[in-house]
């Protein structure tokens, strides 16, 4: 969608229509012409015009058909009827068959203008709501409907000013801004508006008329340049969410009552696309939990077969080892090979037996459990080893948690694991915090977090540890299967786990379960 | 009486140690690589225990070793095998065993168990 409209002028008439591509000329639009019905519309099916302005009376193909079979290759382009001796027959004809509106002629400039700009404004919304429903990107989207806004109500500037999470507001997309000081004088305008806005509560659309003149703007930087502004609040469900701003800079008139109607379908334009954007996230998000779900099945079952597959050569290679071991020399060379041998096996058998665990299908155990007695059995398993390492152990358990339902064996390998990666994460020592406390957000839960002071997890890296088989530690150390058994797990549990990082200074890992 | 184990595994890697594990610590072996043959065995023979896999080309050991437990009462039981699942559930339902290794196992694992079960 370029911002210059383009037309189509279809009459038999030389003089006519280069008196109507003169005239569309002075309002900047882009203009072809055809001098028969059939040309007519031939260039509309090469070409994408968005109007048509078409003469009836032409030898050939008449104007009338010529409407329709260009309808036909193009429904949405619109077209205005010209004709020389209307009668209200031709009129209804032409209407009937899908023309925008119709010209009697001899007709005024500034009647075939006015009917122009409303069959483009027509075009506009058209484009808009059909573009809400495809797949376009939402930031685009926004971008094209407050070009629109501002072009259709002869405004010099507008902006789509939206709240974030954090409560604060920002300009998401802005037409006829320059540089940051502009940017900054005008978001402190809408700051303002939105603040005495969700004070009263108001939600209808307020003019303000010379900034600078109004106490509540005057000291803002630049608000002299604006001449004439329209605030148009975004709700959603009766809370606010935002505003568009579209100002008049020293050129223009006021701000009529039809301007205001028609910068509400916008402004409900914009809604339909900021939901539609938000639901077009949450379908993102759903479906790369499914495929991440599917490719944890699949591996599932992949890694039940192969573990068969794989443990049968692999016992017997470990037992014929054993029997060569047996009758050869401690201390010799072949004796030590064998002994590496036996150990690679063992390895092997590690990974496997993760592997399979990783794999297992079967409905957990869930009965009510303490989260403090879990971690509590899982620090009297590593503490030990923990502290070999010079590593601290912090525990700071919440008292009267209420119990969660849990599989316990499963909770203690999530923290077991979780505790081994964050002593692998302090090679020379450190210290390890572990939280847990009531966690009232979305229904109540008990929140466990493990933190260490190690090396930390690059950004690149932390959107990636979740992934089965991803691993950053050396061959042999890690199966890459951990994190993504613990995410299995979590979410057995209808629970959470995120990561946070920050290299060189440590990671955390917050769990949530459902009370 | 004479210690006599039967192994019944199609991996003939795995029988070919277990075997010499076993014939080391003198006791006598006979192995069979499939469910069927080792049904017909203990038909004919008695044996003191019954080293069996659970997944064969042709009889489920499970079938099998159902047989065994039907057929000889007395044999001592025991499963290898390259996949379990949930170790808290029985291996064979509705049979109880005498034993059970996982595969990867060393050869002391299986004399150390076979020793064990024939004690008790």
């Amino acid at each position: 969608m370029t911002n210059k409209a383009r037309i189509l002028v279809v009459d038999d008439d030389e003089q006519v229509s280069d008196l109507i591509r003169t005239a569309l000329s002075t309002k900047d639009y882009e203009t072809s012409v055809a001098f028969t019905g059939e040309q007519g519309v031939k260039k509309a099916g090469a070409e994408k015009f968005d109007l048509v302005i078409m003469d009836i009376q032409m030898p050939g193909m008449d104007g009338i058909t010529a409407l329709g079979e260009i309808k036909k290759t193009d429904p949405e382009v619109e077209v205005i009827i010209v004709t020389g001796h209307g009668t209200m027959g031709t009129a209804i004809q032409s209407m009937r068959r899908g023309a925008f509106d119709y010209l009697h002629k001899p007709f005024q400039i500034a009647e075939l203008l006015t009917v122009v700009e409303r069959a483009l404004e027509k075009k506009k919304f058209n484009d808009i709501t059909k573009a809400i429903f495809s797949t376009i990107r939402s930031e685009e989207l926004l971008r094209i409907i407050i070009d629109s806004v501002t072009r259709i109500l002869k405004a010099d500037e507008s902006m789509l000013v939206l709240i974030d999470k954090a409560g604060r507001p920002g300009i998401t997309v802005s037409y006829g801004l320059e540089g940051r000081a502009q940017e900054e004088s005008r978001l402190e305008i809408c700051t303002r508006m939105l603040r005495q806005l969700s004070d009263t509560g108001g939600g209808a659309v307020a003019l303000v008329d010379e900034p600078l003149k109004d106490k509540r703007f005057s000291d803002i930087a630049g608000a002299g340049e604006i001449k004439f502004a329209m605030m148009l609040p975004l709700m959603e469900e009766s809370r606010l969410t935002g505003l568009i701003n579209i100002n008049r800079r020293r050129s223009g008139e006021y701000f009529t009552e039809n301007d205001m109607q028609r910068a509400k379908i916008f402004g409900s334009l914009v809604n339909l696309a900021l939901r539609n954007a938000n639901l077009y996230q949450q379908l993102q998000e759903t479906q790369s939990q499914l495929i991440q779900a599917e490719k944890m099945s699949a591996l599932g079952q992949l890694a039940g077969g192969l573990a068969h597959e794989i443990n049968n050569p692999l016992s017997g290679i470990l037992g014929l080892t054993q029997l060569v071991l047996e009758n050869t020399t401690r201390a010799t060379q072949n004796y030590q090979d064998l002994k590496d041998i036996e150990k690679a096996v063992f390895r092997c058998k590690k990974i496997i037996t993760s592997l399979l665990s990783f794999a297992r299908q079967e409905k957990s155990s869930l009965e009510p459990v303490s989260v403090n007695e879990v971690l509590d059995e899982t620090l009297t398993l590593c503490a030990r080893q923990m502290e070999l390492k010079r590593i601290k152990i912090v525990r700071e358990f919440g008292d009267g948690l209420p119990m969660v339902n849990a599989d316990f064996q499963q909770l203690m390998q999530v923290f077991l694991n979780l505790l081994n990666n964050a002593g692998d994460a302090m090679p020379d020592g450190g210290t390890v915090a572990i939280t847990t406390r009531l966690a009232a957000a979305a229904g109540e839960s008990v929140e466990i977090t493990i933190s260490d002071t190690g090396v930390g997890i690059p950004g690149e890296i932390l959107t990636r540890i979740f992934d089965p088989f991803y691993t950053t530690k050396p061959p042999g150390k890690g199966t890459g299967l951990g994190l993504s058994v613990c995410l299995g797990i979590m979410n057995k549990h209808n629970g959470a786990i995120t990561a946070r990082s920050e290299p060189g200074k440590g990671s955390a890992f917050t769990m949530t379960l459902p009370v | 009486m004479e210690r006599r184990i039967l192994i019944v595994d199609d991996e003939d890697l795995v029988r070919n140690y277990v075997r010499r594990a076993l014939l080391s610590r003198g006791w006598a072996v006979s192995e069979t690589t499939n469910g069927a043959a080792a049904i017909a065995l203990i038909e004919k023979e008695e044996f003191s225990a019954v080293i069996c896999d659970l997944k064969m080309p042709d009889i489920r050991g499970e079938e099998v070793i159902k047989k065994i437990r039907a057929r000889r009462p007395a044999a001592k039981i025991i499963v290898i095998t390259g996949s379990v699942s949930n170790l808290s559930r029985p291996i064979v339902p509705g049979v109880e065993v005498d034993g059970f290794l996982i595969k990867p196992f060393g050869i002391d694992e299986i004399r150390d168990l076979v020793e064990k079960v024939l004690k008790g």
